[in-house]
């Protein structure tokens, strides 16, 4: 009964969230695949979105992966040293390569 | 690294970037991929969805959503480009500010903008300029959706002129900037701020507080978002926070670089000769979806079979979408509810017919609009490096048993 009250009267309120507390984005865990350079590809590209980036693009060329990371570095100023750039890209074009 | 020389290799390779190296040059148009799975859980306020990113959020849309005119809130696709969005907002504190080149700049609450304005609504289709993205090959920029960036919703709130009208713009007022609240996890990163020309608002552009008679979720942008009937939802600014009235376009990253098209008659180009020119996405084109049957689904021979979908364009208004049971040799109209949501809305088709074939059947859905525009194959689709405004002739294949 109580409850149900409680309901009516937030309803009433025009200021009403529908969630009245921090809501809680759940957090992935994306199957990554491990292997060498997994170290900087953690270290470089989760700072600003999840691996699901990188899932969601499948299977690539090497030039591609190549460009994406310095889109990365040039368009959202990701503080990525060469030397990782170059590890980073070898491991995509192994793991998320597509043979070209 | 020195600070210098990372600048200097920065430029270089951005040079690199937008030339030809990453592409492919032989350019192949699919049918967008279809066959992601729902993630196995729900993001606050949604039902399970496709989940290409939980940070940013990026939600997608099942095809069977795209059997209904109105897309429920809870099934609606969530996109944010920043990884940190504010999780709780007090609607009793949270405010808007509209400054800049205006005679008398203030700041409102939620509760006066419910009441000191009058509130309006308007239906209409909100979708990413990169929906279907995956369709294009080579791979271009960005999040490869499927075709489910998209959706319809009822939206209610009050007139942006309403709002500018208020603080009065003054002499030279030409750029109205929006800003959200979300916001990027490192400094240097570009924030995602819009820039619209006064000539492209009229009285369709609202600042909308409800969709679908409720709150607006809060991945769609709870408290308060921008509505822009007829364009691409780059520029539905969620969390709205700031209005700033400028004479002058003040270069954002997300407007000068993401979001464009080749200024070109068919805003298109080769992956291997990319056009010099660029312009904003801002209108969409005519565009249809069918949300069942399901691709790869299987349907009874000589039972009554009702393909349903939804179509849509800027408003110019729906004439007719037509189906095609032979690869696109012959078509035949599809029934459209009524024109009542409005010019920019879904109109939902529906096309019944008994299968009487046994084997693989491919059920095709092209919308055509009130000047005779109607939507190309998906293989005579033009390319361009961002991906956007693929407007393919939706394809679903069966297994007729
Ligand atoms: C400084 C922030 C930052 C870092 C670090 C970063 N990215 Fe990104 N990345 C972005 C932004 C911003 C976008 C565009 C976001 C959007 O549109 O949703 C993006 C988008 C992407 C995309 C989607 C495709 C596209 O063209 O937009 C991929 C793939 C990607 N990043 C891969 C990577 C990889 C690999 C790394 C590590 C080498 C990395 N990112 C590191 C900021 C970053």
């Amino acid at each position: 009964m109580t409850k149900i009250i409680l309901i009516t009267l937030l309803a009433l309120t025009p200021l009403f969230a529908q969630v009245k507390e921090n809501i809680e984005v759940p957090y992935v865990a994306y199957p990554i695949k491990m292997g060498k350079g997994f170290d900087q590809v953690n270290g470089n590209c989760l700072m600003c979105h999840s691996f699901g980036y990188i899932l969601n693009q499948g299977p690539q060329p090497r030039a591609f992966w190549k460009a994406k990371i310095h889109k990365m570095i040039d368009a959202f100023k990701a503080p990525i040293s060469d030397e990782d750039a170059k590890i980073v890209e070898d491991y995509l074009a192994t793991y998320y390569g597509n043979g070209k | 690294m020195k600070r210098r020389d990372f600048f200097k290799t920065a430029a270089v390779m951005g040079a690199a970037t937008l030339g030809s190296s990453a592409f492919g040059s032989e350019v192949k148009i699919q049918q967008p991929i279809d066959n992601r799975p729902i993630s196995k859980f729900n993001f606050p306020e949604k039902r399970p969805m496709i989940t290409h990113s939980d940070r940013p959020p990026l939600l997608e849309s099942t095809r069977d959503v795209f059997t209904q005119a109105i897309t429920p809130n809870d099934e609606f696709f969530v996109r944010w480009h920043m990884p940190e969005i504010p999780t709780y907002t007090d609607p009793e504190k949270f405010t808007i500010s509209v400054n800049g080149l205006v005679q008398k700049e203030y700041v409102i609450s939620l509760k006066d903008l419910k009441n000191d304005f009058e509130q309006v609504e308007v239906t209409a289709v909100l979708q990413c300029g990169g929906n279907s993205r995956s369709a294009f090959l080579p791979t271009t920029g960005g999040v490869l959706w499927g075709s489910g960036a998209m959706g319809c919703a009822k939206w209610k709130g009050v007139r942006l002129s309403d709002l500018l009208h208020r603080a009065g713009l003054k002499e030279g007022a030409q750029w109205i900037g929006f800003n959200g609240m979300e916001t990027a996890a490192y400094y240097k990163t570009p924030g995602f701020v819009r820039e619209l020309h006064l000539d492209e608002l009229d009285d369709h552009v609202i600042v909308a507080y409800q969709m679908n008679g409720e709150d607006l979720p809060y991945l769609n942008g709870y408290p308060v978002r921008l509505i822009l009937p007829g364009y691409y939802s780059d520029s539905w600014v969620k969390m709205l926070k700031n209005i700033t009235v400028t004479s002058e376009y003040q270069h954002h990253f997300f407007m000068d670089e993401a979001y464009r098209v080749p200024d070109n008659a068919t805003e298109s180009e080769m992956p291997d000769h990319l056009a010099k020119k660029t312009k904003p996405i801002t209108k969409m084109n005519i565009k249809s979806v069918i949300g069942f049957p399901e691709d790869n689904s299987t349907i009874a021979m000589n039972s009554q079979l009702v393909v349903r979908g939804v179509a849509f364009d800027s408003g110019i208004g729906i004439k007719d979408v037509l189906i095609s049971l032979d690869g696109g040799k012959t078509w035949e109209s599809s029934i459209l509810d009524n024109e009542a949501r409005g010019r920019y809305a879904y109109r939902a088709f529906r096309f019944s017919f008994k299968p009487k074939t046994l084997g693989k059947l491919e059920i095709m859905a092209k919308a055509v609009d009130k000047f005779g525009h109607e939507q190309p194959f998906a293989k005579n689709v033009l390319w361009n490096r961002g991906g956007y405004k693929y407007n393919g002739i939706d394809v679903v294949t069966v297994e007729v048993v």
